[in-house]
């Protein structure tokens, strides 16, 4: 009896424990939303309860200073590094895995390097040949940096993923008359989608969400991207909040959206980090 | 003709020496298993064969073409996989027809190979799953059955029972040795079970440390090992091993005196030569022990294990300072076979006599000094 | 059976794969070449992005220039002395070290803890809670920043007001402009993003753990918090160890969330390594000395990075 009821109090406890937490997690996304279906007025009068109307004033006002066109230069960005990210990160990590020359374990930690250096400690540097180089608010300025400092981590994630790949599979298809191309194109890529997937959407949240390369790169207006630009809402609307938070919430939906539907895709990459 | 030859191959990986100087000629229709403890490099040899290893030296033949140099798809040969390595992303009929498919062959000329390898192995039913749908044994058909289709001059097989349940696998053994006989191919078997090396083969390759220790049809190996190593690995239990000593040399025969026995035994030897004084290893299969032997020696024993299979009956049994090495049990207990039910249990003792005509003697580092005079199969 | 044997007859009845017409191919040469070009790319972006520009950050360290200028001084050490003299480096050091140990206290210890009650502890709605705890890693930092900026705001924010109608009073100088409480409304902010990654991170490692080592261990008498105690945190040690790292080097490099809501202000009171450097080099022109900061970013940015590829490989 008492050890029934000790389980009960332990269950009660740890469901009171993950439901205060969520709320703690949820509520902010809640005000946000709140805030941008409120008045000017409403919000300063009423912060915590809910909006009296659905709203879509303060919508209008921050898609006017240009949200549009940050979302679509997040996503040109976006796509191009990943893109990028994923083939050479295939590209070498296949080599890694299959290549038995003794010095590949050199490449192997010249990746690792490459993946312990923080973007933030070569600011200065990087500034300066992009720069140099007449790159500034280009597009190409922050997706090849992107590309450079993603490829690391999702090499590492490939490479253990095409040691893991049989290596019968690709003796089967030179026996099935296959030439390393189409043993490539044929059998290991439409095997490798839910690896690819993994590194893919971790990468693309990781770059839709960049912020000090855009900031330090990109200044012409018709080229930000959504962290940069509703960074800036904050100039724009002064106390103007259900502005920002309207902006807010467009800005976040697209990659709550992936989230949601690729969820199981990202905690495999995030998990990754711990094998 | 011969439908294979492998003439002097070697292959080294560095400094590791995986296959020396091997030569071997396959006849066409042949089933040739190749067996030997892991390692030895017989698995290294078939991918050799297949052209999936680029060898150091020598010459791979299939059917008069010299195919060293040539890429697995153009050397005529399939192969089946220990884990069947099916396409996971195709169905049965595409995994069969891949490879017909690469070589640029009309869809219909595809479909009808696949249908036809299809019927042979009854897998019609299966033709439209992922190999995900399928158990073991049916994935392991649909293996075969991609081999059957490239109508390869040769087939290799490597290790494809082992993932197999004990059923599973004699019920294949049984099949493939049926397909065998149907299609009148030339295959190439590697193993390191036994049973299926004496079962299935026509010929059977002994391998050790990447050399050919004896090739012989499975009951030549068994009756007529070469040396120490064949007749140690072929035999489950295996050979009893004792160790002897040379007293004298005369006449073509020698007397030696067993470790542990203060009997000597007389043997007339058949070929080779050794000197008194030598250490010999002297063998006998466990189905050799008698009850009685008149002219023999006895021995009791103490049985310390009883393994009752219904038909037969192995005995491990201990006899003190005669002890076995090398053999089965670390213990040095002498392995037993009976043809029949017994009746005895732990502890009991019981009486063991060797006929002199059954005995092996072996150089420890050379051939075989002498076979038995008889062969008990046929008693 | 005879009709069977027809139908594939022996293999030179059958046309094959190697009796076409076609001139059998040569095996290919080593693929050494191939390989190389398959490398090239990656070694390309990463020597132009990556090790070039630590190559420069240490040689900038030793010298005094500006963003525009064209003239670089040698200046040996004086970049790295003026840093140990300086309150402000001293202070966002102080600030980054802050961040660094309060965020693994919190989102490691309450990660492990959401973890070990979704994996084992409650049965319903763990994907929900799962899920929606994870969400905010998703959202990018300025976006959080930002409503977290709208939720700590003195006149409009919930927080404040939560606190006055329960009675309380909100401190005056606003939980941000309040240099002593700044800092640590950055870790609940943190906690509020992170968490969730670090639950997912562990939740990862209690699954791999087999269910029937908890069956064993439940034999040999250990069950609940001690079956975690001797069987899990044993078993997800390295994983730990892992999670440590990677929240550590989050913690070093942060500068979204700060550089959003404070500006590293008041009076440089919020200032971590990277938003001083930034300040350094692109608001008040001291190149150099934001390269010698950068220097020390990276060490231990290098350090951690290496001792967590050390450790995942085992975990």
């Amino acid at each position: 009896m008492s050890k029934l009821f000790r389980f009960r109090v332990l269950t009660t406890a740890m469901y009171g424990f993950v439901i205060v937490y969520s709320l703690f997690v949820l509520l902010p996304m809640l005000w946000m939303v709140f805030a941008a279906f409120k008045t000017k007025r409403e919000i300063f009068i009423d912060p915590l309860g809910m909006p009296d109307s659905l709203t879509f004033v303060a919508f209008g006002r921050s898609w006017a200073i240009g949200l549009g066109a940050f979302l679509f230069n997040s996503a040109v960005v976006t796509v191009l590094s990943v893109l990028l990210i994923v083939l050479v990160s295939g590209m070498a990590a296949y080599v890694l895995a299959r290549s038995d020359y003794p010095w590949m374990r050199w490449v192997y930690l010249l990746v690792v390097v490459c993946f312990a250096v923080p973007v933030h400690s070569v600011l200065v540097p990087l500034f300066q040949m992009i720069s140099a180089a007449g790159m500034l608010n280009n597009r190409l300025a922050i997706a090849l940096p992107y590309a450079a400092y993603g490829i690391p981590f999702t090499t590492v994630l490939l490479y253990a993923f095409f040691l893991d790949f049989p290596r019968e599979l690709e003796d089967a298809a030179r026996l099935d008359n296959c030439n390393r191309l189409q043993t490539f194109l044929r059998v290991i890529l439409p095997l490798s989608g839910p690896a690819l997937a993994s590194a893919s959407i971790f990468q693309a949240v990781f770059i839709w969400n960049e912020f000090l390369l855009a900031l330090l790169m990109l200044t012409r207006p018709a080229l930000k991207t959504v962290p940069v630009g509703i960074f800036e809402l904050t100039s724009e609307f002064t106390s103007d909040w259900p502005a920002v938070m309207a902006g807010l919430s467009i800005a976040i939906m697209p990659i709550v959206f992936i989230f949601f539907f690729a969820q199981k895709y990202f905690v495999r990459s995030l998990a990754g980090l711990g094998k | 003709m011969p439908s294979l030859v492998i003439d002097r191959v070697t292959k080294h990986y560095g400094g590791f020496r995986a296959i020396e100087d091997v030569s071997l000629s396959v006849e066409r229709g042949e089933f040739i298993v190749m067996v030997g403890p892991s390692g030895c490099g017989k698995s290294t040899l078939l991918r050799v064969i297949a052209g999936l290893e680029a060898i150091t030296a020598g010459k791979v033949t299939i059917n008069d073409r010299d195919v060293t140099a040539l890429e697995p798809a153009d050397r005529g040969v399939a192969m089946v996989f220990q884990n069947y390595a099916l396409y996971p992303h195709m169905n049965v009929a595409q995994n069969m027809g891949f490879g017909l498919k690469m070589s640029g062959r009309p869809r219909a000329e595809v479909e009808a190979a696949v249908r036809r390898a299809a019927e042979i192995l009854r897998i019609t039913d299966y033709l439209a799953k992922r190999p995900k749908e399928l158990s073991g044994g049916q994935k392991q058909r649909v293996a075969i059955g991609r081999a059957i289709t490239r109508a390869p001059e040769v087939f290799l097989f490597d290790e494809p029972l082992s993932n197999l349940d004990a059923a599973l696998r004699s019920q294949m053994r049984v099949e493939l040795s049926r397909l065998h006989k149907e299609l009148h191919a030339t295959m190439v078997y590697v193993t390191h079970d036994q049973t299926e090396a004496m079962t299935m083969a026509d010929r059977i390759v002994v391998l050790n440390a990447g050399v050919i220790e004896q090739i012989g049809s499975p009951l030549d190996l068994y009756n007529r090992p070469g040396n120490l190593f064949v007749a140690g690995f072929l035999g489950s239990p295996r050979m009893n091993f004792f160790r002897a000593r040379v007293e004298t040399v005369a006449d073509g025969a020698i007397e030696v005196a067993p470790v542990g026995l203060h009997e000597r035994i007389r043997l007339p030897l058949r070929g080779g030569s050794v000197a008194a004084g030598a250490e010999v290893m002297l063998g006998v299969r466990p189905e050799a022990f008698q009850e009685e032997a008149p002219n023999g020696i006895q021995v009791t024993a103490t049985v310390k294990v009883v393994e009752s299979l219904g038909r037969e009956t192995l005995l491990y049994a201990d006899a003190g300072t005669f002890a076995t090495t090398a053999s089965e049990s670390q213990e040095g207990y002498i392995a037993v076979h009976r043809a029949s039910q017994q009746a005895v249990a732990y502890g009991a003792t019981i009486r063991l006599a060797i006929d002199p005509r059954d005995i092996f003697v072996f150089d420890p580092k050379g051939p075989t000094l002498r076979y038995p005079e008889r062969q008990l199969a046929a008693d | 059976m005879t009709v069977r044997q027809e139908a594939i007859a022996t293999p030179s009845a059958l046309p094959s794969a190697h009796a076409k017409p076609v001139p059998p191919r040569r095996r290919a040469a080593t693929p050494l070449r191939l390989y190389m070009l398959m490398l090239s790319p990656a070694l390309v972006l990463f020597g132009v992005f990556i090790l070039v520009p630590v190559v420069l950050t240490f040689i900038g360290s030793f010298f005094t220039f500006g963003l525009t200028s064209p003239t670089w001084s040698f200046a040996g050490l004086d970049n790295y002395l003026r840093a140990f003299g300086d309150p402000v480096f001293r202070l966002a050091l102080r600030n980054n070290l802050i961040i660094v140990f309060g965020s693994i206290v919190t989102q490691i210890g309450f990660g492990t803890l959401l973890a070990a009650i979704l994996d084992r502890g409650i049965r319903r709605g763990s994907t929900v809670f799962r899920t929606l705890i994870f969400a905010p890693m998703v959202i990018s930092a300025v976006a959080v920043g930002l409503i977290w900026l709208m939720i700590f705001d003195p006149n409009i924010g919930p927080l404040n007001k939560i606190i006055i109608e329960i009675g309380l009073r909100p401190p005056t100088l606003g939980w941000l402009g309040d240099p002593n409480l700044a800092i640590w409304m950055f870790l609940v902010v943190a906690a509020w993003q992170y968490t969730g990654f670090m639950m997912v991170l562990v939740l990862a490692g209690l699954q791999g753990v087999p269910t029937e080592m908890y069956q064993a261990a439940a034999l040999d008498g250990a069950r609940g918090v001690r079956a975690f105690w001797y069987i899990t945190l044993p078993n997800i040690r390295n994983i730990l160890i892992v999670a440590v790292l990677i929240t550590s080097v989050g913690a070093f490099k942060v500068f979204d969330l700060i550089y959003v809501t404070t500006r590293g202000g008041p009076a440089n009171a919020t200032e971590v390594l990277g938003t001083y450097i930034y300040l350094q080099a692109f608001n008040l022109g001291n190149m150099g000395y934001a390269d010698a900061i950068a220097v020390f970013l990276l060490i231990i940015a290098a350090v951690l990075g290496w001792l967590q590829l050390k450790y995942s490989r085992r975990a």
